[in-house]
């Protein structure tokens, strides 16, 4: 069975950046804000989320993932928080709302990539 | 012993503490007194003799406070013979100087009309310190009898008594004037000052205290200490607490007290310091490392974000084959984020130059500011932005004193923001007026937009390093344009405004005054 990604940014090329590097490990879907993300997650719940912390309007990605870790329907789902804030305390606070990684801009598309298989896998 | 009491350069024993006395007393040189100069009158009609002082004999010189019958103020002291009087506990008699060998060779002795007859007594005062002699003078030799010595005694007595009045009036102006000043300093001593009774209450206070609590010291005298400075008084230094004021309020104050022995009591006395505006000056300096801190992590934030494309783009062409549409996408991606990238620093360079440099970075000019708009239209009105910006007329405007280059980046700017904020083909709209603004005459350029206006929140985080309006997704910036505007005009001592409304357009107004930045705006460190 395909594995469902989505991933969850502002900026548009990084949303293509993510989609061209995990484009092998399934079917990657997209949104620009978490309003969109939860209309998206309303209608299919994915394997993997990829999420951007400062996402512009609305909640943030540590609001979002917070919310979907405590809700049993979205649980399950693995979370990847991917900032460029990349201090200690964005690290811990990204673990404490219940990701299950956390990734730092800029990355190395193959180091999100096996990061991700990992994820999938594990 | 007897061989240098004949000497005339004997001293009395003590002398350096009865020379000490004798300064102390303040009456050397000092003008010349009716208190002394009845008795000295008197001593000439009672003993009927010409001459008569009252003698003070100093470490060189006998100075005369008051004299009958005598021209010099002072003679020497070698030849003084109250200098041997005052050696002697009674009064001395030289009934012929010429018989007596102390004196014969003495140069106020010798010839016609010297000294022939002495009779000096001590003036003693204080601890019996001898000054000087009551004394009196004659060109020929006489008798002085028992009676005589005694009236001689006491008149000098009497002497004494008037120079001990006139050290008690002295004493009495020193602690009268020593008392006004620790009253003047309590007065004026901008810390407040409490008195602590044994019973933990306020005894007394100072009118700095007074105006601190908010409440005369009739007032507060009376009540518990405790309630006032939150602890029972005790030896304490520099201890920051809140203090409270009898009518409920309170301000940070620091607080030291230290005991006090008076009239072999023991009290507590105590300052109590307004330490509100040291607070307030921590907060700001706390505020403003808030805001440095936050500055660069978004600064941070906002320059690892394009680099993210960058590199990933890059790395994905390097290990990834793509065809040559793709490859060129990709390319055209990674020139853009770079391209963002330059330009995000730039301006956080350009940023950091306006806000460490002030005032001092400034070229003032006499700026025609329908000019630099002309310039700003032509620089921003490309293909796509053709006839969007519209100059409403306007007579012609006094000139105001600003850098040229910084003004129409600050209008530039703006309008870029009108532009881009607003629909594709709607204008914006520029107009210019004279405008007098905190009693300064200025010009006003005004620029408003159609476009999709900002929230009240929005309108408050507009100046914000890096915040941008989210409502529209593709407009370009990196949120630094009206931060930098902000400060640009703040260096130039300008104003302002900013109208706004959802859905209504935006209306921004920058003023600049026609005599340049205010003196403390031009001292901006």
């Amino acid at each position: 069975m395909t594995r469902q990604i989505l991933v969850v940014d502002d900026q548009p090329d990084l949303r293509l950046l993510i989609r061209m590097t995990l484009r092998a490990l399934g079917e990657v879907g997209q949104a620009a804000s978490a309003d969109a993300a939860l209309a998206r997650l309303a209608e299919s719940v994915p394997d993997l989320l990829i999420l951007d912390v400062w996402l512009g309007e609305g909640i943030s990605g540590l609001e979002l993932c917070r919310q979907l870790k405590d809700a049993p329907a979205t649980a399950g789902i693995k979370i990847m928080l991917l900032s460029a804030c990349g201090q200690q305390s964005d690290v811990a606070a990204g673990m404490a709302a219940g990701a299950d990684h956390y990734m730092v801009k800029p990355f190395s598309p193959e180091a999100l990539m096996r990061a991700a298989a990992g994820l999938l896998d594990g | 012993m007897n061989e240098t009491l004949h000497t005339a350069t004997a001293l009395p024993a003590d002398e350096a503490r009865r020379l000490q006395v004798l300064i102390d007393l303040d009456l050397l040189d000092s003008a010349p007194d009716e208190r002394f100069d009845r008795i000295t009158r008197l001593a000439a009609r009672l003993f009927d003799v010409p001459t008569a002082l009252v003698s003070l004999v100093d470490a060189e010189r006998q100075w005369f406070k008051s004299r009958v019958g005598m021209a010099l103020e002072e003679t020497p002291r070698s030849s003084s013979f109250c200098a041997h009087a005052i050696r002697q506990d009674d009064v001395m008699v030289v009934r012929d100087a010429c018989q007596d060998e102390r004196f014969a060779h003495n140069p106020l002795v010798r010839g016609d009309g010297g000294i022939r007859f002495y009779a000096g007594s001590p003036i003693e005062v204080g601890d019996g310190m001898r000054i000087g002699t009551l004394c009196i003078i004659d060109t020929v030799p006489r008798e002085f009898g028992p009676e005589q010595r005694t009236l001689l005694r006491d008149l000098a007595g009497i002497v004494a008594n008037e120079v001990a009045a006139l050290e008690l009036k002295a004493a009495a102006e020193r602690d009268r004037r020593s008392a006004h000043l620790v009253h003047a300093l309590l007065e004026h001593l901008p810390d407040g000052v409490l008195l602590f009774d044994q019973d933990g209450g306020i005894a007394s206070c100072n009118p700095a205290a007074e105006r601190m609590f908010g409440a005369p010291c009739r007032v507060l005298a009376g009540l518990p200490a405790l309630a006032l400075i939150g602890i029972q008084p005790k030896v304490v230094a520099r201890l920051e607490t809140d203090v409270r004021r009898p009518d409920g309020g309170s301000f940070a104050a620091e607080l030291s007290i230290a005991e006090m022995t008076l009239d072999g009591r023991a009290y507590l006395v105590g300052t109590v310091r307004d330490v509100a505006w040291h607070r307030a000056e921590q907060e700001r300096v706390r505020a403003a490392n808030q805001r440095r801190h936050d500055y660069f992590r978004t600064a941070s934030h906002e320059l690892r974000t394009p680099m993210a494309s960058i590199l990933g783009f890059s790395e994905l062409l390097l290990k990834r084959e793509f065809d040559a549409a793709t490859g060129r996408e990709l390319i055209d991606i990674i020139h853009r984020q770079a391209t963002r990238m330059i330009g995000l620093v730039n301006q956080m360079l350009d940023l950091a130059r306006i806000d460490s440099g002030g005032s001092a970075q400034m070229r003032p000019a006499p700026l025609d500011l329908a000019q630099v708009l002309d310039q700003v239209k032509a620089g921003l009105e490309d293909a796509a932005q053709a006839g969007r910006i519209v100059l409403q007329p306007a007579p012609a405007m006094p000139s105001v004193l600003a850098d040229p280059l910084r003004v129409q980046q600050a209008l530039a700017n703006i309008v870029a923001n009108a532009l881009a904020y607003s629909a594709p083909g709607s204008q914006v709209g520029i107009g210019i007026a004279r405008a007098v603004r905190d009693g300064r005459s200025g010009v006003a350029v005004s620029i408003a937009d159609r476009g999709v206006g900002m929230t009240a929140e929005q309108q408050r985080q507009l100046f914000d390093a890096f915040w941008r309006a989210g409502a529209l997704p593709d407009v370009p910036g990196n949120g630094l344009g009206m931060t930098i505007v902000r400060e640009i005009v703040a260096v130039h001592g300008g104003q302002l405004e900013v109208e706004s409304a959802p859905g209504d357009g935006t209306r921004v107004t920058l003023w600049l005054a026609c005599d340049g930045a205010p003196a403390e705006a031009g001292s901006r460190p």
